[in-house]
């Protein structure tokens, strides 16, 4: 029974940060049309931006942490200068977007690299060592700090993208670009805060994975690749579908590690987005869809 | 009187194909401009030219004096948010609309400007009122919505916004006769003060004795005028 519990609250320990990133990766692709591929860059990036800020300025942890989401906020709004405000009205703008995105993955992989040096570099613990026992079932605060931040996020994203006025205009450019265009909506500056939001919860993510394990210049790449095949199997542009996802796959992952061994959580992982996909081409939102399209 | 549109030899098209061939155009302020013509005319590429939504156009578009026709060869829609924010409603064709938000939501969207954000609470309250049927969908999504009532939120939509011209894209094209009447309505019930209104359509039964002028457009050209209540004797 523990050790089930325990593979639970591991599960959605991995889910919520992972989540994070697929939700990033979501909101990019329905809003931008574009397949971020640069999140592995803008995630190393604010787990740099982090460990700078602790070491020089402050090392008080709540500074860091905000420290690292300002910088995912700045690296991402760099991509987004870089690369979708160049190519995003030429054509086969997918395409050269994805590979825009990726260019700079990877070449923005080798600056920090050249700049920081191979050698891990490590976070301070946020939420201390401290321990919850619930009925037998111990719990480290690091565990429920992650989940609660992450959870924390998400809410105040969707919140800000209900309610606030370019939240509207970011989900109304998700739904219908040209129509936007109509209204009034640039497609320029609308494109700008969604990478800047995307970017804050690529920060938080990197931040809250970088103090449990390590931080190097490529350590987003597997995070990246995460995020987006639970955004694929979630469905392409649906946050709800993205979030299950990132649970059903955080489970798969906690799962796999505890009876097959971490190496098979890849292979299992893609396994089921395969099986998911083959039953419904649309993701999970596929499920979830009420309004009819077009 | 001032002039709201004015267009001078204005040309557009998509690719090869040339649409609009050398227009010349007039809108006054306060007038309610009918422009009919077939399929395949150039109504809607008239609109997509003033919105900058075509893949390319020369030639020179006013809207009360300021110029925002451009020779563009490339990027449909690039300048359409800057051009809209000139003080454009446009009351797209068909279902350019937002499947998933609300029907509150979709009306908010078409507050562009600072000041009719601001009222969009007043605005919407006045646009329910014309709209009768959307007051008890308020908080479904647009896209469960029937077509007629989905033009309705796409009209109401263009008109959260104080703009100096209308443009009413067939507003009764593939509804009931009864309904489109009703539509078509509410669209005149606007009240204009110094704006002014242009509908295209192709029934020009439906808008007769209801607007100051209507022109024939044909090949991509402008074609005779009448006043409204001679329209019958529209010719060449």
């Amino acid at each position: 029974m523990n050790d089930i519990i325990f593979l639970i609250i591991n599960g959605i320990t991995v889910a919520s940060i992972y989540g994070l990133i697929a939700v990033a990766v979501s909101i990019t692709w329905s809003a931008l049309g574009l397949l971020n591929l640069s999140y592995g860059f803008i995630f190393s990036f604010a787990g740099y931006g982090a460990w700078l800020a602790e070491r020089y300025l402050y090392g008080e942890p709540i500074f860091v942490m905000f420290m690292g989401i300002a910088a995912g906020i700045v690296g991402s709004v760099m991509v987004c200068l870089l690369v979708f405000i160049p190519v995003h009205d030429k054509p086969n703008f997918t395409i050269r977007g994805m590979i825009g995105t990726l260019a700079i993955s990877l070449i923005g992989g080798q600056v920090l690299l050249q700049n920081f040096g191979p050698k891990a570099k490590l976070l301070p613990e946020f939420f201390g060592y401290g321990k919850v026992k619930i009925l037998d079932i111990t719990i480290t605060a690091d565990k429920i700090g992650i989940i609660c931040s992450s959870i924390i996020m998400l809410i105040i994203v969707v919140r800000w993208m209900k309610s606030s006025r370019r939240g509207l205009e970011i989900r109304a450019m998700m739904m219908n670009p040209h129509a936007a265009s109509i209204v009034g909506i640039g497609v320029r500056k609308t494109g700008i805060y969604v990478m800047a939001v995307t970017g804050a919860m690529t920060g938080l993510a990197a931040v809250l994975l970088s103090q449990t394990y390590y931080l190097s210049p490529f350590s987003g790449l597997t995070p990246m690749i995460k995020g987006v095949s639970i955004a694929l199997m979630g469905g392409l542009g649906s946050v709800r579908g993205a979030v299950i996802a990132s649970i059903i796959l955080g489970f798969n992952e906690a799962i796999t590690s505890k009876f097959l061994g971490g190496r098979y959580v890849l292979m299992t992982q893609f396994l089921l987005i395969i099986i998911v996909l083959i039953i419904r081409p649309r993701g999970i939102s596929g499920i979830l869809d009420k309004a009819r399209e077009a | 009187m001032s002039n709201i549109l004015e267009i001078k030899g204005l040309s557009a098209g998509y690719g090869p194909l040339q649409v609009i061939h050398d227009l010349d155009l007039i809108i006054q302020s306060g007038e309610r401009v009918g422009i009919v013509g077939l399929n395949g005319h150039g109504k809607t590429t008239l609109f997509y030219a003033i919105a900058g939504l075509t893949h390319w156009q020369r030639g020179s578009i006013r809207i009360s004096g300021k110029e925002i026709g451009r020779t563009r060869s490339q990027g449909p829609g690039r300048y359409t948010h800057i051009v809209v924010k000139e003080g454009l409603a446009i009351m797209p064709q068909g279902d350019e609309i937002f499947h998933g938000l609300t029907v509150e939501e979709h009306l908010d969207s078409g507050a562009f400007t600072p000041e009719s954000w601001k009222n969009r609470k007043q605005k919407r309250e006045e646009i329910l009122e014309i709209f009768e049927p959307l007051k008890k969908l308020i908080h479904t999504p647009v896209g469960r919505l029937s077509g007629g009532e989905r033009r309705m939120v796409s009209i109401g939509r263009g008109m959260m916004s104080e703009a100096k011209l209308y443009m009413a894209d067939e507003p009764t094209l593939g509804l009931a006769p009864k309904i489109g009447k009703g539509v078509l309505e509410a669209l005149l019930k606007i009240n204009l003060k110094d704006s002014a209104m242009i509908i295209a359509e192709q029934n020009v039964a439906l808008l007769e004795g209801k607007v100051d002028r209507i022109i024939g457009m044909h090949a991509g050209k402008l074609k005779g005028e009448a006043s409204s209540s001679l329209s019958m004797g529209l010719k060449n």
